[in-house]
């Protein structure tokens, strides 16, 4: 497994670049220009104050996107995969805690002791689980960037330099 | 050997600042951007209120029974209760399917209609039920009503139904008066908005639109809302 990591480190690295990084890029842009929803998409999980919550929402696909791009490119990777993964893990939390609080975003209109459908219960759950198995994957993804930020194919090439020395 | 190596850190120590200017100015670039780019789609929804004229004043007086509804019309033949949420998207669909023969029954003095003004999909929820009873003591419950529908943004909560915005549909729709706008930023409605949430246990509704016909629940067949079956059941009693 060590030699294996070590022969093909290069390439692992700089696909999981591309992959979190585009992931990065593809969540952001698509709410980076619909920022009213995604303030109301950040609101609905009801963890932060409102107006704090509208900010985030604002904040973080562009936040997002350019981490992304450094992932892409390949420019201070480990500072990038740092936040890339704490990223992560801030969903991963707020998608437990709303699981944890059994509270049902997608439901419109129920509230006040409101009961979905068992079936569409389900449904819901599934899709939690789904997300953070998502999450989680891009998760250990910039996990294994930090200890092996340099790839191919990237701009910051004093990673050859210190391989060298 | 050792002079390069300190050469590439320095040179690191530079990149890495300068990376997290950029990305902080991307940020907050972004931040600006997508905080103008909502207000612009929140204006441009009012325009869909251009137009708009109000219409009779019909004054609403509060239910006696339990729940302190909004009564518009009282002792008509038939009663009906509503029980809406400013931002649940079903409403709305009730509301473009039924809400101008609604409108009709309250104005032809056909039916008592009863508003319960629910507030439980979050804080802009409440201001908007705040800023409905507020138009009802302007007489004009109605028209607010209708307005408030009409540019009801696809998100809940997603600062659309700021105090500020709230007047400016008032605004709109020429409901102008200070004591509209005075009542609207000072919450002056809230004890209101609080007795109609929670007389939903009282009378076990649990979501929204729930209508109610002379007391009795009213138990859709189709599976959107029809207005022709919803205007059987009215003259059903």
């Amino acid at each position: 497994m060590k030699g294996f990591n070590a022969r093909y480190q290069r390439t692992i690295s700089f696909i999981g670049r591309i992959i979190l990084g585009a992931t990065l890029v593809a969540a952001g842009g698509l709410k980076a220009f619909v920022p009213a929803e995604a303030a109301g998409a950040v609101a609905a999980y009801k963890i932060l104050p409102v107006q704090l919550a509208h900010l985030v929402g604002y904040a973080l696909p562009w936040l997002e996107i350019a981490i992304g791009v450094l992932l892409i490119i390949g420019s201070s990777i480990r500072m990038a995969s740092v936040v890339a993964g704490g990223i992560m893990v801030l969903f991963i939390g707020a998608i437990i805690s709303l699981w944890a609080r059994g509270l049902l975003i997608d439901c419109g209109c129920f509230g006040g002791g409101g009961v979905l459908a068992a079936s569409k219960v389900g449904e819901v759950h599934r899709t939690y689980a789904l997300e953070i198995a998502r999450d989680l994957g891009l998760a250990l993804v910039a996990l294994y960037l930090y200890f092996f930020p340099h790839g191919l194919f990237s701009v910051e090439k004093s990673a050859y330099h210190n391989e060298e020395i | 050997m050792s002079k390069q190596a300190k050469a590439v850190t320095g040179g690191d120590h530079f990149t890495r600042w300068l990376v997290i200017g950029m990305v902080i100015l991307v940020v907050i670039t972004g931040v600006v951007f997508s905080m103008i780019s909502s207000s612009t789609k929140a204006n441009e929804s009012f325009a869909a209120l251009k137009g708009y004229s109000l219409g009779q004043p019909v004054a609403a007086t509060i239910d006696s029974a339990p729940g302190s509804g909004l009564v518009l019309n009282t002792g008509a033949p038939v009663k009906i209760d509503l029980w809406e949420d400013p931002q649940c998207p079903v409403c709305r669909n009730f509301e473009t399917s039924i809400g101008a023969y609604v409108e009709d029954l309250v104005r032809s003095k056909k039916a008592t209609v009863v508003f319960h003004v629910l507030s439980f999909l979050g804080p802009e929820s409440i201001r908007a039920a705040n800023a409905l009873m507020c138009s009802a003591d302007e007489s004009q419950y109605l028209d607010f009503h209708k307005a408030l529908y009409v540019v009801q943004p696809a998100l809940e909560n997603s600062g659309f139904y700021s105090n500020e915005n709230l007047i400016k549909i008032g605004d709109y729709i020429g409901l102008k008066s200070k004591s509209f706008a005075d009542c609207v930023t000072s919450g002056a409605k809230l004890n209101l908005v609080k007795a109609h949430a929670d007389s939903m246990s009282i009378y076990k509704v649990t979501g929204t639109p729930t209508v109610f016909i002379n007391g009795k629940l009213w138990q859709r067949k189709a599976n959107g809302f029809d207005l022709n079956e919803f205007r059987s059941a009215v003259e059903a009693g």
